[in-house]
C-alpha cells in the first residue's frame, strides 16, 4: 500500500525523480519485489530506459512538411535574418551569443523535431520562445534553413603544430 | 625614440612647474587609506592608489601570494573592493559575491552570497556575462545582477538588504555596470544598446532600493530631465534635442545604454556618464544627429536633472559607444588650470574636456583612425571621412578604424598619475568592414543588421598599452602587445602601473617610461582591473582577475572548452589566442 502512495504523488515528479522512485522501491532489501522486475504501478507507463536531457515521447514526433526543400530553405535564410536570429547565433548561424548552429552539435538535440522545439519553445538561457511571432510554418522553414548549412570537416581538434 | 625622451622631458618639466596646484586637486578622491572601496578607487575615476611600497627598484620580486578560483567562465571584467579587512568579489553570471578574510592565513572566506538570478539573462547580454564590479557605502555593499536587479548586501553579514528588479530582460535589458553611490543615491544603468532599448539612468534610494527617478538618454525634454533652466550643451540649443535629432520616432527604440563606469565631482555636485551606440547598426534607420546616444551627459546625483551634454560621436555609424570610463583630473592647460574632464573613446579620439560645461579643449587620435580627420576644436564635431560613411543603401564599406572593439574597449577603464600628469590605457589596433541592412525590432531580440568583420591595424600588434599627456593630446610612450589589449590599468604613487593583456600576462610597467619591470602569467586573458590596497599585515599588495571574455570575438577562437555543442572557427584576425589561453575565473593577488 505504501507503494501506492508513493507513485500517487509522483504522477507530478519529474521523470528523473519518478526513475529513482522506481529504483528504491526495486532494491529495497527484503521487499518481495527485490531482484525481480516490478509491475508498472497504476497510471504510469513503465519505461525500461530514461535518458537524460529530455526526449520526445514516442507518439509525438513532429515531422518536418518542408524536409529538404531548397526553395523553403531559401526563405528560411531570409527569415534567419529578419527574425534577428543572427544578432544572437551570428551572421550564417556560426555562432555569437547563442550557440553556433552550424557545427553539427546540438544542445538539445539536432532532430528536426528537437531543434523544431527549441524554436517554438525557446530554451533555458535566453532562447525566446517564436512559436507565437512565426507559427509552426515559419518554425519550419527555419528547421529547413538550418538543415542545409554546410558542415565543416572535422571539428574536434584544433592543432597549433606543424603549421 | 628621440621623440618620445623630448615629450618626456617636456612632460617632466610642466609637472614640476604645476606641482603645487595638483597636490591639492583631483576631484573628489578620498584619503589615501589603502583601502580600494569604489569600482575606480574614487569618485574622480583615477584608478590612482596613494600607496607606494611598490617601487620600479623593487617591482621586480612582485610574485603571487594567494590565487582563488571563482568556479565562474565568463569574462572576468571589474575588480575586487578590498574595506577594512575583508575583499570582496563579484563574479560575472551568476554574480556569486564573496567576502575573504584577509585577517587570517589563507584568506578564508566570510560568507558568499548567491543571488537568485534568471538565466535567462545569459542570452540576452550582447557581450558575455560580465559583470564590472561592486560599490561600498556604509556597511553595505552594492551592485547589479545581469538579469536587471540592484541588491544591497550587508557587508558583515552578507545577509540580503535588499533586492529591486530595475531593468526588463523582456525589452532586451541587461545590467553589467558598476553602481555608484553619492549620499543616499545608488546610481545604476542598462546594458541593451544591440536590443534597441530605450536607454535610461536611474536614481535608486539607498535605504530601500526603490527608484526615485528615471532619466533617459534621449526622447523629449520631460524624459531626460531637462527642466525649464537647468540645461545648456556648450554646442546645440533648443527644445526636445534628444527627440528631435531622430527621425521620426526612432529615439524609442534608439539604444544609448549605460553600461560603463560613472564618476562624480562633489564640488560641482555633478554626475559624469557616457552613452553607448545608437541602434540599430542600420544609421538609415535612424537618420540625424541621435542625441544623446555616443556622449556623455553630466547629472545631478539628487534628482536626475540634466546640466550639459557633449557628443563624441553624432548619428553614430559604427557603433563607437561612448561608455568608457570618465576621469576627473585638474590639469594645466597652455597655462591655465582647467577642470578636466579626460575620455578615450571607442572611436579612436581622446578627449579632454572643461567638466564645469562640456566645452572641448583638446582631441587628439590615440589609436589608428580613418572615419574622420579630426574634431573640429570650434564646433565640438568630428571632420567627416564621407568614404567611410556607412548604411543599408551603401553596401559594404570597407577600411573603417577604430573597429567595432574601438581603439579601446570601454570595459578597459584607464588611470590617472597626478604624479606623472600622465593616463594609462590600454588600446585596440583594429580596424573592420561594415555592411549593414535593415533591422526589424522585435522587443527581445537583437536589433543590429550588420555585420562587421575585423583586420588588424596598421603597426605593430593588435593592441598596446599607452601613456597619454591629455593636456597636449600626445603618446608619452606605448608598449605593443601581440592582442587586443582588453585590461584596464592601476596607476600607484611608487609610480609603478599595473596592466594584463589577453594571453594572459599580469604586466608591472615603470609609469614613466613604460619599461616592464615585472610580468607572471596568470592562467587566462586579463580583462579585469588591477587594484592595490595595504592589507591588515601592513604590506602593499596588487589584485587582478584572471578570466578571459567580454565579447564573444573574443570566444570565436575557441577559447572556450565547457560546451560540446558549441564549437567554432577561431575569428581570422585572432587566430591563435586559444594557443596561449582559455576560459577561467581566478583571482590573483601579489605582494613583493
Amino acid at each position: 500500500m505504501r507503494h501506492h502512495d508513493i507513485f500517487g504523488h509522483s504522477a507530478r515528479l519529474a521523470p528523473a525523480a519518478l526513475a529513482a522512485l522506481v529504483l528504491l522501491g526495486c532494491a529495497r532489501p527484503g521487499s518481495p519485489q527485490a531482484g525481480a522486475a516490478a509491475p508498472p504501478p497504476p497510471g504510469v507507463s513503465y519505461v525500461d530506459h530514461l535518458a537524460a536531457g529530455g526526449i520526445l515521447p514516442p507518439g509525438l514526433v513532429l515531422r518536418n512538411p518542408h524536409a529538404g526543400d531548397a526553395g523553403v530553405a531559401k526563405g528560411g535564410a531570409l527569415l534567419f535574418k529578419s527574425m534577428n536570429c543572427d544578432g544572437c547565433h551570428g551572421g550564417d548561424a556560426s555562432g555569437w551569443v547563442g550557440p553556433n548552429l552550424g557545427d553539427g552539435r546540438w544542445r538539445y538535440g539536432g532532430a528536426d523535431a528537437e531543434v523544431f522545439s527549441s524554436i517554438y519553445y525557446g530554451r533555458p538561457k535566453g532562447m525566446p520562445a517564436f512559436g507565437g511571432a512565426l507559427g509552426a510554418d515559419g518554425v519550419w522553414t527555419l528547421v529547413t534553413y538550418l538543415r542545409t548549412l554546410p558542415l565543416p570537416p572535422d571539428l574536434p581538434t584544433e592543432s597549433w603544430e606543424d603549421k | 625614440m628621440l621623440r618620445t625622451a623630448l615629450v618626456m622631458a617636456m612632460v617632466w618639466l610642466g609637472a614640476a612647474a604645476a606641482g603645487g596646484a595638483h597636490a591639492a586637486a583631483a576631484a573628489g578622491r578620498e584619503a589615501s587609506d589603502g583601502q580600494w572601496t569604489m569600482p575606480s578607487k574614487d569618485y574622480a575615476a583615477t584608478r590612482y592608489s596613494e600607496l607606494k611600497d611598490i617601487t620600479p627598484q623593487n617591482a621586480h620580486s612582485l610574485h603571487p601570494v594567494w590565487t582563488f578560483s571563482t568556479g565562474v567562465l565568463g569574462g572576468h571584467e571589474g575588480q575586487p573592493l578590498v574595506v577594512g579587512g575583508t575583499m570582496y568579489v563579484v563574479t560575472p553570471w551568476p554574480n556569486v559575491l564573496y567576502a575573504f578574510d584577509l585577517t587570517r592565513e589563507d584568506y578564508p572566506l566570510r560568507w558568499k552570497y548567491r543571488p537568485d538570478i534568471s538565466a535567462n539573462a545569459i542570452g540576452v547580454a550582447c557581450c558575455d556575462t560580465v559583470n564590472r564590479g561592486a560599490f561600498y557605502v556604509d556597511g553595505r555593499i552594492v551592485y547589479n545582477l545581469l538579469d536587471g536587479h540592484t541588491v544591497a548586501v550587508d557587508a558583515r553579514t552578507g545577509r540580503e538588504l535588499w533586492r529591486v528588479r530595475i531593468a526588463d530582460l523582456g525589452s532586451g535589458e541587461t545590467v553589467t555596470m558598476a553602481p555608484i553611490v553619492v549620499r543616499d543615491r545608488v546610481i545604476v544603468g542598462a546594458s541593451g544598446g544591440e536590443f534597441g532599448i530605450y536607454g535610461w539612468l536611474k536614481g535608486l534610494d539607498l535605504n530601500t532600493g526603490q527608484v526615485v527617478w528615471t532619466a533617459h538618454n534621449m526622447g523629449p525634454d520631460a524624459d531626460m530631465l531637462i527642466r525649464p533652466g537647468t540645461f545648456k550643451a556648450p554646442y546645440d540649443s533648443g527644445a526636445d534635442l534628444g527627440a528631435h535629432s531622430w527621425a521620426g520616432d526612432s529615439w524609442r527604440t534608439g539604444g544609448a545604454p549605460v553600461w560603463g563606469s560613472i564618476s562624480y565631482d562633489p564640488e560641482l555636485d555633478l554626475l559624469y556618464y557616457g552613452t553607448g551606440n545608437a541602434a540599430p547598426y542600420d544609421p538609415e534607420q535612424r537618420l540625424g544627429d541621435n542625441k544623446w546616444s555616443a556622449s556623455v551627459l553630466a547629472r545631478r546625483p539628487g534628482d536626475g536633472t540634466l546640466v550639459w551634454a557633449y557628443q563624441f560621436t553624432p548619428h553614430d555609424n559604427w557603433d563607437y559607444d561612448a561608455t568608457g570610463a570618465m576621469i576627473l583630473a585638474d590639469l594645466t592647460i597652455a597655462g591655465h588650470p582647467v577642470k578636466a574632464l579626460v575620455h578615450f573613446d571607442k572611436n579612436g579620439f581622446a578627449y579632454t574636456l572643461d567638466r564645469t560645461n562640456g566645452r572641448l579643449l583638446v582631441a587628439a587620435a590615440f589609436a589608428p583612425v580613418t572615419w574622420a580627420r579630426a574634431v573640429d576644436l570650434q564646433s565640438g564635431r568630428p571632420l567627416l571621412d564621407a568614404a567611410k560613411a556607412t548604411g543599408s543603401s551603401r553596401g559594404n564599406v570597407k577600411g573603417i578604424c577604430p573597429s567595432a572593439e574601438g581603439g579601446v574597449s570601454p570595459s578597459s577603464p584607464p588611470a590617472y598619475s597626478p604624479r606623472t600628469h600622465l593616463f594609462y590605457s590600454s588600446t585596440n589596433n583594429l580596424c573592420m568592414d561594415y555592411e549593414a541592412w535593415r533591422a526589424s525590432h522585435l522587443a527581445g531580440t537583437p536589433f543590429m543588421g550588420v555585420n562587421t568583420p575585423y583586420s588588424a591595424g596598421p603597426g605593430t600588434g593588435l593592441g598596446s598599452f599607452i601613456a597619454w599627456d591629455a593636456a597636449s593630446g600626445r603618446k608619452v610612450w606605448e608598449n605593443p602587445e601581440r592582442y587586443p589589449n582588453w585590461s584596464g590599468a592601476l596607476a600607484t604613487a611608487g609610480d609603478v602601473v599595473f596592466y594584463g593583456t589577453l594571453d594572459g600576462w599580469f604586466k608591472s610597467v615603470d609609469a614613466r617610461s613604460g619599461k616592464v619591470l615585472s610580468k607572471f602569467k596568470v592562467g587566462s586573458g586579463v580583462v579585469g582591473n588591477p587594484i592595490t590596497y595595504r592589507a591588515p599585515d601592513g604590506r602593499q599588495y596588487v589584485a587582478v582577475y584572471a578570466g578571459i571574455g567580454g565579447d564573444w570575438a573574443l570566444l570565436a577562437g575557441d577559447t572556450r572548452s565547457d560546451d560540446p555543442t558549441d564549437v567554432r572557427a577561431p575569428a581570422d584576425y585572432i587566430k591563435d589566442i586559444a594557443r596561449h589561453t582559455s576560459q577561467g575565473g581566478i583571482i590573483w593577488i601579489f605582494g613583493l
